[in-house]
């Protein structure tokens, strides 16, 4: 402060201290409801990486709703306490800056976003061992399977997930094909994720978890659902005309009803399979192509198990 | 307000503040945001080099490199040239910038030749795989720089002749050196990453 | 000391130029004041702010069901991405740049840029690359589909096959714009270091200053990558080349990463300038120096250097590697810290002000809010975990808005209002400002706060149809979205209205310190001419009864007499 500041205090009063207390605790108190609240605003947990993430958004949305609410409370008391008379043209306190607050408020956000930093990359780290990522180059009519290590983990798998301008095909083992996935609750499944085409990306909110599938590599990737139900997998990467329709469901069944399925589907005929993209095209064309230009649909891929788009889904 | 002046007890002279050399600043800084285009394009191969599967197509063994070191050397060299060039200008040695001036761009000009027969003569084309694209990309992409380049000194060599040009400075003729030096520094690290790294893979 | 007569016919000149195209007519030519130019790239940006808006508008009419049934998705895809091109490379890109150019030689007491020319050509360029975007509307096919990122593999599938389509155009008009900002970012930053007043430091320079200089460097570093990284995607989506194609060995990933390290400091490029109003802003309006007025200025060049080394939070889930994703989300979590910096000193600056409510203050009030808010959701979108869930969803739609519309938008109305009376002569009226932000702040927030929600529960972006679950999300946005498109009326009336019969402006009518307000409103051509004051304080000296310049009384006469 510069000496011809006309001494704005000498020091806080305890009633002013008083005041700010019970703020900061009552902002403590807000925050603390509104982190609560933050669990709610996401979709079921449904993997083993939900409880994690969620946690994890919790604690932010609670500093967030505390730092919020206290800039933007800070903003309003000051516009209407330091609100200037109608006719009052003065300058308010020549306050230049105060070089010891600045840099308490330079370093205490760097403490606490490097601690969160930490902890984030903490998080990360257990993610990663619920389920890696890897990413593998693959060469053009090369197997996946032959490219990618295998996850030595997973109980349920490698489970081929091929996408395409736009449907699902998901590959299991014993050589079933379906165009929903179907996956045995508590169980860790290894995924070998393909794109015949463009980038898509394998998004199961329920799971909190997406993986961008690149085309000319091979992802193998795990994930443990906790839940059963039946939830949404949307592709979340751009591509193309009728990526909006690009969705299937994910079942998450009891361990027999796995194999049950897997034993009874194993037997079915392969029938074309769910492709939302062809059925949108389809009827592109029957009203005379209109629109913008767009690359057709891969042909349905041949499944033993289309499965049911109009089944109702949790989250 | 009213319209009539006063005489005002001023601290200072009004004049006017001149705003001269800012060219060569102006200069730089775009050379400095070029060379990122390159840097750009540098790392871009680097990596498709590490990382794809196969880099050579089919049939082709790689690159020859006596040739392009011969035009290496006459193009690092121009750069000493255009250097001496700019020394007999400051100098006021308006012939010998000149006689040098025009052999930096015989020298330029006989690289961009160089260039012309190593490409007719290549194997492979823009699409023969991320070698191919990456190859015509960098040369073609230097290339064009030379030629600009050569331009460039070809219109300040027309420029010298004219009277009195150099009675606010040269700044020009610096400018355009600096921009000669920077596109044969680029082709220094460009024939390291194609030319020579080939040979230890 | 010396006692000197000045010369009445300083300041004089007329305005235009003598010789120039007089008046309105000036707008259209091959003009190379710098104030021509920076009312021409205002008014072209704001043309483009109503078209760009007008396609949101349709999109979200779109979005208010769930089917696809308004357009078809083909279609929608065109609109979202000539949507967000044409709002960042003609609606904000050029705004700010008006900006630049009114601001930066009056503010550092310049007669014009440093290069008077170029800066014209520069300009210029922005109605050739308009029209070669909008161009793109007419081609076979269709325009650009691929969204502003024009990832490969889609952005090169050429459908049709045409040499000539959407997706050749739009990299044309991307490269143009990158050239004319290339060349706009030389010439501002020479002119910031070159043709300061006498006096003026670079700790004497305002914050916006420093802010458009940070911008700019951002610029001159980061958008090469861009520009590499188009050339390339044009060889492969024309010439045949596989930079980016799988099948020839390339490497779709690769354009990520070139694209990246320019557009994501594009945001820093966009939002620094508007942290420079909002700090030029604030302290006019509360009558206070700002708060650490050093900390602020040297926070923008931290923001652009971390600006350039956080770029992979945008592929967090693209089979980055682990250390990789740890490393870019310590950066950007870093990030907070110099943005913390500065929030802090406004609200420091606020503290014991005189704070007047007027147009522009609101504005950058309500500003500063959606910037906490939308800061907050960013550390969120930087925090791996999060992001792995929450990122490609309408989470990162409504994220983003909250920066590039309810702050930098905001910002960017808060200057017109603020600079307006000193580049056109003209008061505006602040009823319909007031009606202006009010309308801006409700429809901006109806559109994007609940936005957010559909994104956590796992809406994707880009979508043209979704789940029923979302409609309740979506219905509230979209009127929000038409109200922003209401609001947009008491702003052009006000301008136009203003502009051609509003009651002339005095120099200084906001009694704020700064060298464009020594300047008659308008300044004149040369902006200070023969007589550039000298600088002998810091800037935002409120209350602190020191004179800016020297000799301070005769250039506050002069300029209230010219």
């Amino acid at each position: 402060m510069t000496s011809t500041t006309p001494k704005p205090k000498k020091g806080l009063s305890l009633r002013l201290i008083l005041i700010l207390l019970s703020l900061v605790g009552l902002n403590l108190l807000v925050s603390l409801q509104i982190a609560q609240w933050s669990f709610s605003w996401l979709p079921v947990a449904a993997s083993t990486a939900a409880p994690y993430v969620d946690g994890l958004f919790s604690l932010e949305v609670g500093m967030g709703a505390f730092l919020f609410n206290g800039c933007v409370g800070f903003i309003l008391w000051s516009v209407i306490a330091n609100r200037a008379e109608k006719y009052d043209e003065s300058d308010g306190l020549p306050i230049e800056g105060n070089t010891k607050l600045e840099i308490i408020w330079t370093v205490i956000p760097f403490i606490i976003v490097m601690a969160l930093a930490i902890y984030s990359i903490d998080v990360n780290g257990k993610l990663d061992t619920l389920g890696p990522k890897n990413k593998y180059d693959v060469a053009e009519n090369q197997s996946p399977k032959t490219v990618a290590s295998l996850d030595g983990l997973s109980e349920v798998g490698p489970i081929e997930v091929i996408s395409r301008q736009w449907n699902w095909e998901f590959v299991y083992p014993n050589g079933v094909r379906s165009s929903e996935l179907h996956l045995p609750i508590d169980q860790r499944a290894n995924f070998l994720l393909t794109s015949k085409d463009v980038i898509h990306s394998f998004y199961i909110p329920a799971f909190r978890l997406k993986q961008d599938i690149i085309p000319g590599s091979v992802i193998s990737y795990s994930i443990t659902p906790t839940r059963e139900g039946r939830y949404r997998l949307r592709d979340a990467h751009f591509s193309g005309a009728y990526f909006s329709e690009n969705q299937t469901h994910v079942i998450v069944q009891s361990k027999d009803d796995y194999a049950s399925w897997l034993q009874s589907t194993n037997e079915r005929p392969l029938v074309p399979g769910l492709s939302p993209g062809t059925v949108q095209y389809q009827k592109r064309l029957s009203k005379g192509n209109k629109g913008w230009a767009t690359v057709p649909p891969a042909p349905p891929p041949m499944v033993n198990d289309p499965g049911n788009p109009d089944d109702p889904h949790e989250a | 307000m009213t319209t009539t002046n006063t005489d005002l007890p001023l601290n200072h002279q009004p004049g006017h503040i001149k705003h001269d050399g800012h060219n060569l600043t102006g200069f730089i800084i775009f050379l400095c945001s070029e060379s990122i285009i390159f840097l750009a394009f540098f790392i871009g191969f680097a990596l498709l080099k590490t990382t794809a599967p196969e880099w050579l197509p089919e049939g082709v063994e790689g690159l020859e490199t006596r040739m392009p070191l011969i035009n290496t050397i006459v193009l690092v060299s121009s750069s000493f040239v255009a250097y001496f060039a700019e020394r007999y200008l400051h100098q006021k040695n308006l012939w010998g910038f000149r006689a040098l001036w025009l052999l930096t761009m015989a020298m330029g000009a006989y690289f961009v030749y160089g260039q012309y027969i190593e490409w007719s003569e290549l194997e492979f084309g823009l699409s023969s795989g991320v070698f191919g694209g990456t190859f015509f990309l960098l040369t073609g992409f230097h290339g064009l720089h030379v030629i600009t380049g050569i331009l460039l000194m070809a219109l300040m060599l027309l420029r010298s002749f004219r009277a009195n040009n150099y009675d606010k400075g040269d700044m020009g003729v610096t400018s355009v050196s600096l921009f000669w030096h920077f596109v044969d520094v680029i082709w220094i690290i460009l024939y390291l990453l194609i030319y020579v790294w080939q040979r230890t893979t | 000391m010396t006692s000197t007569k000045y010369d009445p016919r300083i300041l004089k000149t007329q305005h235009p130029v003598p010789g120039a195209p007089d008046n309105w007519k000036r707008f259209f030519t091959f003009n190379t004041d710098a104030k021509v130019i920076g009312i021409q790239y205002m008014c072209l940006a704001l043309i483009f702010l109503l078209i760009g808006g007008l396609l949101a508008m349709v999109m979200r009419g779109e979005l208010i069901t769930p089917p696809a049934d308004l357009v078809d998705p083909s279609v929608y895809n065109g609109l979202y991405t000539m949507h967000g091109t044409i709002m960042l490379f003609l609606f904000l890109f050029p705004v700010l740049n008006g900006f630049n150019n009114l601001l930066i030689p009056t503010m550092i007491g310049a007669p014009d840029m440093a290069f008077p020319k170029l800066n014209a050509a520069a300009f210029w360029l922005v109605p050739v690359f308009a029209i070669v975007l909008l161009a793109s509307f007419f081609v076979p096919g269709g325009p650009a589909s691929s969204g502003w990122w024009s990832y490969p593999p889609v952005s090169i599938q050429n459908p049709l096959g045409h040499f000539i389509n959407g997706q050749f155009l739009w990299i044309l008009a991307v490269a143009l714009s990158g050239v004319s900002s290339i060349m706009g970012a030389v010439n501002f930053v020479t002119t910031i270091i070159r043709m300061r007043a006498p006096g003026m430091g670079y700790f004497r320079m305002p914050v916006f200053i420093w802010t458009a200089w940070a911008a700019q460097t951002l610029q001159l570093i980061g958008l090469p990558a861009l520009t590499g990284g188009a050339i390339m995607l044009l060889f492969d989506l024309s010439f045949g080349t596989s930079f980016f194609l799988p099948e020839g060995g390339g490497d779709p990933v690769l354009y990520q990463h070139f694209f990246w390290f320019y557009s994501h400091p594009a945001v820093y490029v966009m939002v620094l300038p508007v942290f420079g109003i909002f700090s030029e802003v604030i302290t006019v309006y509360s009558r206070k120096p700002l708060f650490g007025y050093k900390f602020v200025a040297l926070a923008s060049f931290i923001i652009t250097f971390l600006g350039l080394i956080v770029w992979v939070h945008h592929m967090f889930y693209s089979g980055t590697p682990q250390w990789m994703r740890n490393l870019f989300m310590v950066t950007t979590m870093l990030i907070a810290v110099p943005t913390g910096v500065k929030v802090f000193a406004w609200l420091g600056t606020l503290w014991g002000g005189k704070i007047r409510l007027s147009t522009p203050m609101l504005f950058v009030l309500g500003g500063l809010i959606n910037f906490i808010f939308g800061g907050i959701t960013g550390v969120m979108l930087g925090t791996a975990p999060i992001d792995i869930h929450v990122g490609n969803t309408y989470f990162v739609v409504a994220h983003f808005h909250y920066i590039i519309f309810n702050t930098i938008g905001f910002g960017i109305f808060a200057g017109i209002y603020h600079w307006f009376p000193k580049f056109t002569g003209r008061m505006y009226y602040e009823g319909l400002g007031k009606v202006h932000f009010v309308l801006t702040f409700i429809g901006a927030t109806l559109n994007w706060l609940p936005l957010h929600w559909a994104g956590l529960l796992g809406m994707p972006r880009r979508v043209a149809s979704y789940d029923p679950e979302f409609a309740i999300w979506n219905v509230i946005a979209s009127i929000g979205a038409f109200m922003l498109g209401v609001a947009s009326i008491p702003f052009i009336l006000n301008i136009v209205s203003s502009w051609v019969r509003g009651p002339k402006a005095p120099a200084n009518p906001w009694n704020a310190i700064g060298l464009e307000w020594l300047l008659p409103s308008p300044p004149p051509a040369e902006n200070f001419e023969d007589d550039v004051p000298t600088v002998i304080s810091e800037p935002y000296g409120y209350g602190l009864g020191k004179p800016l310049v020297e000799d301070q009384n005769f250039y506050v006469r002069r300029s209230m007499e010219a």
